[in-house]
């Protein structure tokens, strides 16, 4: 079996960084391959090498056991190279087939116009080969994100891609979209193509992977065989110490009534996309919501937080209606947010760490008021950065410039130290590397060891189940049901999450929605 | 009752009952003046329809058209171009200048010389303007309004400098080409077939337009580099040599609007004021958000906006309605904000307005 790459001894040094420092890397040809690590590893730049982005300063690139060297990506793809960026590289408002071809349409007429009728027909061709459902006609902004990932996949082959480099593929997708997008790894290796991977979460590397290197710190820490290997000693091999993967909750006494949600109902366009959901959350306590994205999650934050306004029902904190208070209002009265989407709406992408660090306080002291503090500022982002490891630990820097899970590690910092009575956390580690989800985790633990009153929204099913005290279950708007973390198991759970109501409130370990039985 | 359904019946319902409305009401107007010709209507009507009133439309339609297209190509590769009515100005002065200066070079009459010297003159200050915005990465809007300040203030100094008054001399006009058979058809043939050779131009630039973005790979990437440039530069077409192409056909595109003006219809160049071409640049913005970036669309509403101008032209030479001329004059400008209000649908380009560089992140 011959090599599909093989790199030798790949170093790349950015000022003041090495983030590869000596790398070797052989992967198979026709093997899927997961290049594991956390956050700033150096797994994304050992990519860009490969695909001739970044020029490194030492070492060689062998593809199928020739020498290559690669000035831009276009030497790369030329070579046989396609990479699928974790941000889409597609033009929404063109239609599959257009951008399966995009700058290297088929022409007729000696170039006077494009061959729509050829492109289409390849489109067509490749997608069947390979499985994928997709009309090469629909625009790409009307398909799922799952389709478009299959989009940028026919891309790659389209330009003739034997190996296709994948960056963080699932991150974006749901469940199922996992699982489809891990058999189009089968379909495609079956075809003779070679699959390389990054990621940092590790059932999934074990699930799909053949092979798995380990980067940390930007080297090599060791290539393992998949059927090999186990969850405790990736982890390791990914943080440099042991980790502790399962989270460990102590029981905590309930106070007081913090949140007192009733018959919440939000309607867009006609449609309720919350309706009549009632529950209460007390002091020291953490309800979780599970459910599959779209189900109404981000509408009933939004009503919670103060970014709309119900339609019905009333939502009360601290024994205070909330209704017709606004946004500062509710940060006045102590909820903290981590918002779904960190760089639309937990961060200013153009703003340093310190004005991100500001946002939200801006009008309390000792940071904010009538004039905004800078000194008190930055030490304010200087002490967010230091608790929470956000790397580079630089208050000047950009938030553009730092990685995805360094942004989460900041913006849950900011929420999270606002001395909050009550939060509100959706996906707050989403994105987030092994070492620092542990990191969140105990703070929201520690958080409500110290009686606040913790609501979180998690694509995650076991962060959820393993952070929650009870656990409610959403689908089309509504709360089908509240069940207690511990005992309820996952085939009950997906059956809520698809909307089967419990026949009997004896079937599942019901707890009551207003939670009083704990 | 929720108010945000209140209001999306607000923006979706009544705005179309309205536009439909409206439209309604002009059908209605113009059968109430087709079957009582002697009434006021009647008489508006006929006067919308004769035979001036469509060829003079179709005249003041050049510039606008062929600008609006231009406007297209830029602001689809992303990179809006307000720039338009110095474009037009500056061709329009230039080509009556070396119409005037030149005369005929090999042959080719000095009309003709001048017309070339004027798209040439647009097309080399959109190429300083793509050179601002994409090489030193100025805001795209402060370079627009710099190339229609320098245009305004150049064209009447030039011309107080040579002809001792903002306003050049008079050279004569491209005049009309009638083509055979095709014009002795009823009503369509005087119109359309006995026209400027400037109003043929604008016909080819408006089917070229719109053949060339939907059909040639070139078009696919400058709405590629509009919409997301990084996936056209992944892609392997160089983001930058599209955004120059596309700047460079707005010049070539206005420049032929502007000479079309000067040389097409009046013979000179008149330099009072706002000139001319008095905002005929903006309206073709105007005319291509309306026409939603497509160059039939934005034909379509340069034909409604220089129709309506002909219509108020020709209203103040009747003394019987006593309009007042000024309030005449705001027709077209009345209409573009209301049609504005009423189709609402446009689609601007994502990345129009940025800056792209390749490589970074």
């Amino acid at each position: 079996m011959t090599d599909a790459v093989v790199l030798d001894e790949i170093t790349k040094r950015f000022p003041g960084v090495v983030a590869n420092d000596a790398v070797d890397l052989t992967v198979e040809t026709g093997s899927v391959h997961a290049l594991l690590g956390e956050n700033g590893a150096g797994k994304s730049t050992l990519m860009n090498v490969l695909y001739g982005l970044y020029q490194p300063e030492g070492g060689t690139i062998e593809l199928d056991g020739e020498v290559q060297e690669f000035d831009a990506p276009r030497d790369a793809i030329d070579a046989g190279i396609g990479m699928i960026h974790q941000h889409f590289m597609l033009v929404p408002p063109m239609t599959v087939g257009e951008n399966v071809v995009l700058g290297n349409e088929p022409t007729k007429w000696g170039g006077l116009a494009t061959d729509r009728s050829r492109a289409r027909e390849a489109v067509r061709e490749l997608s069947e080969r390979y499985g994928f459902a997709v009309d090469p006609d629909e625009r790409v902004e009307e398909i799922s994100v799952g389709e478009r990932q299959r989009v940028e996949i026919l891309k790659a082959l389209y330009r003739g891609a034997d190996l296709l480099i994948l960056d963080e593929p699932t991150a974006v997708l749901t469940p199922q979209e996992v699982e489809e997008l891990f058999d189009v790894f089968e379909e495609l290796t079956a075809e003779g193509k070679t699959v390389l991977f990054i990621t940092h979460k590790l059932g999934e590397a074990m699930s799909v992977a053949d092979d798995i290197t380990v980067l940390r710190d930007g080297e090599n820490v060791g290539t393992v065989d998949a059927d090999e290997t186990s969850r405790e000693q990736l982890a390791e091999m990914m943080v440099g110490r042991e980790v502790v993967l399962d989270i460990e909750t102590e029981s905590v006494e309930t106070g007081e009534t913090v949140l007192d949600v009733d018959e919440l109902t939000v309607t867009e366009e006609g449609t309720d996309q919350v309706r009549n959901v009632d529950f209460e959350i007390h002091e020291g306590e953490i309800l979780g919501v599970a459910g599959v994205d779209g189900n109404g999650q981000a509408e009933l934050v939004e009503a919670l937080t103060g970014l709309r306004s119900p339609d019905e029902g009333t939502v009360t904190l601290d024994g205070e209606n909330l209704a017709g208070v606004s946004r500062r209002g509710h940060i006045e009265r102590g909820m903290a947010y981590i918002p779904e989407d960190r760089q639309e709406r937990g961060l200013v992408m153009e703003f340093d760490l310190t004005e991100n660090g500001v946002l939200g306080g801006q009008h309390t002291p000792p940071v904010g008021g009538t004039r905004i503090d800078w000194p008190s500022a930055r030490e304010h982002a200087s002490d967010v950065i230091e608790t929470y490891d956000v790397r580079p630990p630089n208050p000047e820097a950009g938030a553009k410039s730092l990685s995805g899970g360094n942004q989460q590690k900041f913006l849950v910092g900011r929420e999270l130290e606002r001395d909050p009575g009550m939060v509100v956390a959706t996906h707050p580690t989403r994105g987030v590397d092994v070492g620092s989800t542990e990191f969140v985790h105990d703070r929201l633990l520690a958080l409500r060891e110290a009686g606040v009153a913790v609501l979180l929204i998690s694509a995650n099913l076991a962060e959820v189940r393993g952070l929650s005290d009870r656990l409610a279950v959403m689908h089309d708007g509504e709360f089908v049901d509240v069940v207690d973390p511990d005992t309820v198991t996952e085939e009950e759970l997906g059956l809520l999450m698809a909307g089967e109501r419990p026949d009997e409130p004896t079937t599942t370990e019901s707890v009551s929605a207003d939670g009083g039985e704990r | 009752m929720s108010v945000g359904r209140l209001r999306s019946a607000l923006n979706g319902g009544l705005r179309h009952a309205l536009a439909y409305g409206l439209a309604g009401l002009v059908v209605l107007a113009a059968l109430y003046g087709l079957v009582f010709p002697e009434t006021m209507v009647g008489d508006l009507l006929r006067l919308a329809t004769s035979k001036s009133t469509l060829g003079a439309a179709l005249r003041l339609a050049v510039p606008i058209a062929c600008a609006a297209v231009g406007g297209i190509f830029a602001e689809k590769a992303g990179v809006i171009n307000i720039g338009l009515e110095g474009l037009l100005i500056i061709s329009a002065f230039t080509g009556v200048f070396v119409t005037d200066a030149v005369g005929s070079v090999f042959s080719i009459p000095g009309i003709w010389v001048g017309f070339v010297a004027g798209v040439l003159a647009s097309t080399l200050l959109s190429l300083l303007f793509a050179v601002v915005c994409i090489k030193f990465r100025a805001d795209q809007i402060i370079a627009g309004l710099a190339v229609w300040l320098i245009a305004l203030g150049l064209a009447p100094f030039a011309a107080t400098v040579v002809y001792g008054s903002v306003n050049t001399s008079s050279v004569g006009t491209l005049g009309t080409w009638t083509i055979p058979v095709l014009s002795e058809l009823p009503f369509v043939g005087p119109v359309l077939f006995d026209a400027s050779p400037t109003v043929y131009l604008m016909f080819l630039v408006v089917g070229g337009g719109w053949y060339v973005l939907n059909r040639t790979s070139f078009g696919r990437h400058v709405r590629a580099s509009g919409e997301n440039p990084k996936a056209l530069d992944t892609a392997g077409v160089d983001v930058t040599r599209v955004r120059y192409l596309a700047i460079t056909l707005s010049g070539v595109l206005s420049g032929i609007g502007g000479v079309g003006l000067s040389l097409g219809q009046v013979g000179q160049f008149i330099g009072n004021g706002q000139t001319m071409v008095n905002g005929k640049g903006f309206i073709a913005i105007v005319a291509y958000l309306f026409g939603n970036y497509n160059p039939l669309g934005a034909f379509g509403a340069s034909v409604l906006f220089a129709g309506l101008d002909a219509l108020q032209l020709r209203l103040q030479q009747i003394p019987a309605y006593a309009v007042p001329s000024s309030l005449v004059q705001t027709i077209p400008y009345v209409t573009v904000i209301v049609v504005l209000a009423l189709v609402g649908h446009t689609r601007v380009p994502s990345a129009a307005g940025d800056h792209y560089e390749s490589g970074e992140d």
